[in-house]
């Protein structure tokens, strides 16, 4: 009978002699999978890009150049004018997509009938590929059977068709206006969740203390939104300082130049002209000048949170 | 300060009408509370003072004008919301200061009102916080600092202290009433909480179904309540109510009869009843007392035993009716134990099938 029981409980496990593992290469063995991915997906191709940006690599080979890249890049002018162009791009692009989808986050947050269908509408800038929205937009531009032009005719602001990427400041614009009306809605819908978030007696104790539809908005929805505002510029910064494809499809960096900003320089020369090297010094220099703009960034963004924030 | 009165006020929500005909006056420097059970229209009623909500018809006199159609701030109310409403990226001094700012209130003038507001909420110390870092006491003070500074004519509060604990609301209870006297404010109360309407209210509204079901002090609440619902939402515990059927009428006397067998002839108001009606007898925990024979024999659930008293919780012997008794602390009762309680017929309270009450004959001199 005590043999019975015996076999039906369980061995005594004698927890002191258990092994542990020292709690250092524990966590080590936690993060390094992530750590691996890391290295393999960031850390190595910038590693590689920065060493690759000290010679004249090409389709044939590379030789070791040290600084004569950077060198070259520092005295062209074309590029200076191209850091010049990117950072105007960019902050008019981002300060426009920040305008509008305050307007609109305000528009869609406000009690207006039939505002879950306009929210809907919102949507599709954002959700459609943007090479589709480009294509459209190619003939929206387009000087003979497109819309713009044909109604700049039609309005007499023009007597002949004009190709509004055929020309150097109304190209720079235009691309300038697809970028924003891709870049919008994720604005838009990001402000308006933020809006969402503001609690309604907020709004009412200040319509009983008299505040106003602008008083309320200032002093109570922008500083209530304004980490998310922030962040928003931020990521839409850089998204927008890297932006390819629009610039790309619509006028591949033209007309002379008009619409070429770093991250299609980086492309023409290390792409499209096989220069490794060159291209990979400029690569350098996007990420060099994000990461301080980035830096600059975040310590504004500590400060709006300290301001903004509830404690 | 002002006088309030609401004249036929109705409030519907499509097909759904939520505050029934409401008439009621309220005096200057009343602190009046409006108390009920959720839905019963109370914060609703309170927005539509406020002016956050119209009315679907009625008016809202204040000192004498009628201020239906004028906004909040022509109207001279300033509100305390549930959850504070206070402005998170603002500091406490900004806060209180919020409704000056709006008005554009002249800088020194605005400082003095603030300091002074701060002063009376002893909140000196914490205006350089911000609300997240105090406490939801500080945060309340806070919220009625932004109301002070205005001068209304009449405070609002919305069921202000239900987000603190208990103690804490006890505190506040006692600060608010504080400030009532201090200030010397008309001041309309809601909440949900009867014990926070007993204790802080010179009068009661109770609400039930966007109806008014009474108005008065509290002790004329508690000792005469209009209505069943009336009697048991004021007085904890609940009021006990027993079935019973009227064996005998006689002038300012009702024989009934309980379900068990127990009769007792309670002085009360006849003119309406008549032998053979079903009503209900109410008795108040704190009226039963350890009985003698031939008194109701209730079997004990649970007991409570809170040092001063003990509460009884069980039912009726012979019947399924529930009965609460509130007892001495030392009382020798047991769970589980059969136990005989009695009550005097004077302390009783009838209900007729309407559920209106037959007027109480002999009752304790009612304080205010």
């Amino acid at each position: 009978m005590s043999e019975a029981i015996d076999r039906h409980v369980a061995p005594k496990v004698d927890r002191t002699k258990r092994r542990v593992l020292p709690e250092g290469v524990f966590a080590w063995m936690l993060v390094a999978p992530a750590l691996f991915f890391i290295i393999l997906i960031v850390a190595w191709p910038l590693v590689e890009t920065i060493r690759l940006s000290f010679t004249d690599a090409r389709l044939g080979g590379e030789n070791y150049v040290g600084f004569e890249n950077y060198n070259d890049l520092f005295t062209d002018r074309r590029f200076h004018a191209t850091i010049v162009r990117t950072f105007y791009w960019m902050f008019l692009s981002v300060g426009l997509k920040l305008v509008l989808g305050l307007i609109g986050a305000t528009l869609l947050n406000a009690a207006i009938p039939g505002k879950g269908l306009f929210r809907v509408l919102v949507m599709p800038p954002w959700v459609i590929p943007i090479a589709i929205g480009c294509m459209g937009w190619l003939w929206l531009y387009n000087g003979y059977f497109g819309l713009l032009s044909g109604m700049a005719q039609k309005t007499g602001l023009t007597d002949a068709p004009f190709e509004f990427l055929a020309h150097k400041t109304s190209a720079f614009y235009s691309a300038i206006v697809t970028d924003v009306w891709v870049g919008t809605p994720m604005v838009t819908l990001f402000l308006l969740a933020a809006m969402q978030g503001v609690s309604r007696d907020l709004y009412e104790a200040a319509w009983v203390d008299g505040a106003g539809r602008w008083y309320r908005f200032r002093r109570i929805t922008l500083p209530q939104i304004m980490p998310v505002l922030v962040s928003m510029a931020l990521l839409s910064a850089i998204w927008t300082f890297n932006s390819f494809e629009i610039i790309w499809i619509l006028t591949q960096g033209g007309p002379r130049g008009a619409t070429t900003t770093l991250i299609v320089d980086t492309y023409k020369v290390a792409i499209g002209n096989y220069k490794f090297g060159e291209g990979a010094a400029r690569a350098v220099v996007i990420v060099t000048l994000l990461a301080i703009f980035s830096l600059v960034y975040l310590f504004f963004l500590n400060k709006v949170n300290k301001r903004f924030g509830g404690k | 300060m002002a006088t309030l009165e609401l004249q036929s006020i109705t409030k519907s929500f499509g097909e759904a009408k939520v505050i029934h005909d409401i008439n009621l006056a309220i005096q200057d420097k009343e602190f009046v509370v409006f108390v009920g059970p959720s839905g019963c229209g109370k914060s609703t009623l309170l927005r539509i003072i406020a002016g956050l909500e119209s009315s679907t018809s009625g008016q809202i006199v204040i000192d004498g004008q009628d201020v239906s159609d004028a906004h909040p701030i022509d109207r001279g109310i300033s509100m305390v919301f549930q959850s504070y409403a206070l402005y998170p990226h603002l500091s406490v001094y900004e806060n209180i200061a919020f409704p000056l700012r709006v008005q554009k209130t002249a800088k020194e003038e605005l400082n003095e009102r603030v300091m002074r507001a701060a002063d009376i909420l002893q909140l000196t110390d914490k205006l350089d916080l911000k609300p997240g870092q105090l406490s939801g006491g500080q945060r309340q003070r806070v919220a009625i600092g932004r109301s002070i500074v205005r001068n209304p004519k009449i405070f609002l509060f919305d069921e202000p202290l239900s987000n603190l604990d208990a103690a804490l609301r006890g505190d506040m209870r006692v600060e608010l009433s504080q400030l009532h006297r201090d200030l010397q404010a008309t001041m309309v109360y809601v909440t949900h909480d009867q014990v926070e309407a007993m204790t802080m209210a010179d009068r009661i509204v109770v609400l039930n179904g966007g109806r008014i079901e009474q108005f008065g002090t509290p002790m004329e609440l508690y000792h005469h309540p209009a209505t069943k619902f009336v009697a048991g939402f004021i007085g904890q515990p609940n009021m006990n109510l027993l079935p019973a059927d009227v064996t005998n009428v006689a002038d300012g006397q009702l024989q009934v009869k309980f379900s068990t067998g127990y009769a007792m002839t309670i002085p009360v108001d006849t003119s309406t009843a008549k032998v053979g009606d079903k009503v209900d007898v109410g008795i108040r925990p704190e009226d039963v007392h350890l009985g003698a024979e031939g008194g109701l024999d209730v079997h004990i659930k649970v007991l409570e035993r809170l040092g001063g008293v003990s509460i009884a919780y069980g039912s009726v012997r012979d019947a399924a009716t529930k009965f609460c008794a509130s007892l001495p602390g030392d009382a020798r009762i047991t769970e589980g134990g059969t136990v005989a309680l009695s009550f005097n017929p004077q302390d009783c309270h009838v209900f007729g099938s309407d559920d209106r009450v037959l007027r109480r004959l002999e009752t304790p001199e009612v304080g205010v």
